[in-house]
């Protein structure tokens, strides 16, 4: 059995603004997301909606929740159904798109967002599995192809240096602090990337430290 | 961390601790917060719940923007009044802390989801009616949460609490369950107990099936939570007359599971079965969202 529900505040929780725990809150989860793994607020999103998302978004506010996500917001905030209108406020181009056929990730709640910035691209596939909660089970970052079991958190850490001893510090690191059930190498002549799949939420202050090791990480 | 119900009930019974305790022990190894953190985040959660429902039971209620649903909380609490309910005033008063907390959660109000906004109502029902019946502390309301959360999590790791991988059952199903474990605990019964009481609870929404009309969380979700609720006293008082489910719990939650998988796409939150399907379910789509929706 895996493990996808890591915290008794999974289930009593999230506090948020209805509807929907998977619709809107894991929606606004998934948009957030995003936003970390952009490292901000993209100029322009795509969002395409697969199986459950695509039928029911618009009944249950999927499409400010995410907006919502992608402008930061968490989802007790009671800006969060407004998201949309502040985002075009701020001049950010967000576009729904009702995808048909199967999730190419494998849940009936999947959104994959597609964001940009200019000549900055990401991209990150998201599904809601319940109660708030969500899974990042592929992204697309420097034009490589992560696969993540999904679970979160998740680590990314870019090295344009491409040197393993980079990705071996902090393997070390990680183990002490935050054990990993698995790690990837990405290789590609721009860049290395290292992903993570770590086993339980972070402890307290954990980010910050991270952070202030690796000022571009990224923790999903 | 527990994987199985029965992991739990051992443990409580090996160490006298009742399974609030076990619970709050899991997660502050888990999440390396001090107690005191972790206690008050589920005061703050309970106090969510406890404005939610005091919001749509006040005036004339809330309404949601497509008035679908709103206002019937107030009609119940009403009728309480009146003193001549069927089902006694202690199961209305937990059908109507429920259709209160979803009625606010349809209109877009904050709500704490329990385990997910659809089913949100559920374990409220059945809490702040225990809370007049038994006159629970706070400290024993915390502790209700934190029973439920913790049978939650072995529902949701090992089965599904979401409507479109799982159906309701899944959602206002393991709600009732969570809530007549805890419920179980407050009045004083056993892990065992309240291990009869989820298995109980689970078993008799098996099945249920996910049909939102216009694929909003308005009918019939608010008043599948009053099922919910009424569902979860019923088995927690059956367990505690000792009666017994002849499935353990960990099978029920496997069976759930398998049911899940095996309904139809059209019954799993897409608004296309069931109630949805309906003529009736069909027109108010097209109204509210046209007719090529």
């Amino acid at each position: 059995m895996e493990n996808r529900y890591k915290s008794v505040f999974d289930i009593i929780g999230p506090v948020m603004v209805g509807p929907s725990s998977s619709h809107t809150a894991g929606a606004v989860a998934i948009g957030r997301e995003g936003n970390r793994l952009f490292g901000g607020v993209p100029k322009k999103v795509t969002v395409h909606y697969y199986g459950s998302f695509a039928q029911t978004h618009r009944g249950h506010g999927t499409d400010y929740a995410i907006a919502a996500g992608i402008l930061g917001f968490t989802t007790d905030d009671l800006r969060v159904p407004r998201a949309p209108e502040i985002a075009r406020q701020r001049g950010i181009d967000i576009r729904f798109v009702e995808e048909e056929g199967q999730s190419p990730i494998g849940h009936p709640n999947t959104a994959i967002l597609d964001m940009s910035d200019g000549e900055k691209k990401a991209q990150l596939s998201g599904c809601s599995i319940g109660g708030g909660a969500i899974e990042v089970r592929d992204i697309v970052l420097h034009g490589i192809n992560i696969k993540p079991a999904g679970s979160l958190p998740i680590v990314i850490l870019v090295d344009f240096e491409r040197k393993l001893n980079h990705e071996r510090s902090l393997s070390d690191f990680l183990k002490l602090k935050a054990p990993f059930k698995e790690k990837r190498i990405y290789k590609s002549h721009a860049c290395y990337i290292y992903e993570y799949d770590i086993q339980n939420y972070f402890k307290p202050d954990l980010t910050g430290e991270l952070r202030k090791k690796y000022p571009h990480i990224i923790c999903l | 961390m527990y994987n199985h119900i029965k992991e739990i009930v051992a443990d409580s019974e090996k160490t006298g601790k009742p399974i609030s305790e076990l619970i709050i022990e899991q997660e502050c190894q888990m999440s390396g917060l001090p107690r005191e953190k972790v206690w008050n985040k589920m005061k703050y959660n309970l106090e969510t719940m406890r404005d939610a429902v005091k919001k749509g039971r006040s005036g004339n209620g809330v309404f949601s923007s497509t008035g679908l649903t709103g206002g019937e909380a107030v009609k119940i609490k009403k009728y309480i009044e009146k003193g001549h309910t069927l089902s006694g005033d202690t199961i209305m008063t937990a059908v109507q802390n429920a259709v209160a907390t979803n009625e606010v959660n349809a209109a877009m109000g904050v709500i704490c989801a329990t385990p997910t906004a659809g089913s949100s109502g559920t374990l409220p029902g059945v809490l702040f009616l225990l809370e007049k019946r038994l006159n629970l502390t706070e400290e024993q309301m915390i502790r209700f949460l934190f029973t439920a959360g913790g049978f939650g999590m072995v529902i949701a790791n090992n089965a599904e609490i979401a409507g479109a991988t799982g159906g309701c059952q899944a959602e206002v199903g393991s709600a009732s369950a969570m809530g007549a474990a805890a419920a179980v605990e407050a009045a004083g019964g056993t892990a065992e107990q309240s291990a009869q009481a989820l298995s109980i609870a689970m078993s008799n929404l098996l099945g249920l099936v996910c049909d939102p009309i216009a694929g909003l969380v308005e009918v019939p979700c608010v008043k599948r939570n009053a099922i919910g609720a009424g569902n979860a006293l019923i088995a927690a008082d059956m367990a505690l007359a000792g009666c017994t489910s002849v499935i353990p719990a960990d099978e029920c939650i496997d069976a759930m599971k398998k049911v899940g998988h095996q309904m139809p796409a059209s019954l799993r939150e897409t608004g296309i079965g069931g109630l949805a399907g309906t003529p009736t379910g069909q027109a108010i789509k097209a109204k509210i969202f046209g007719e090529d929706a």
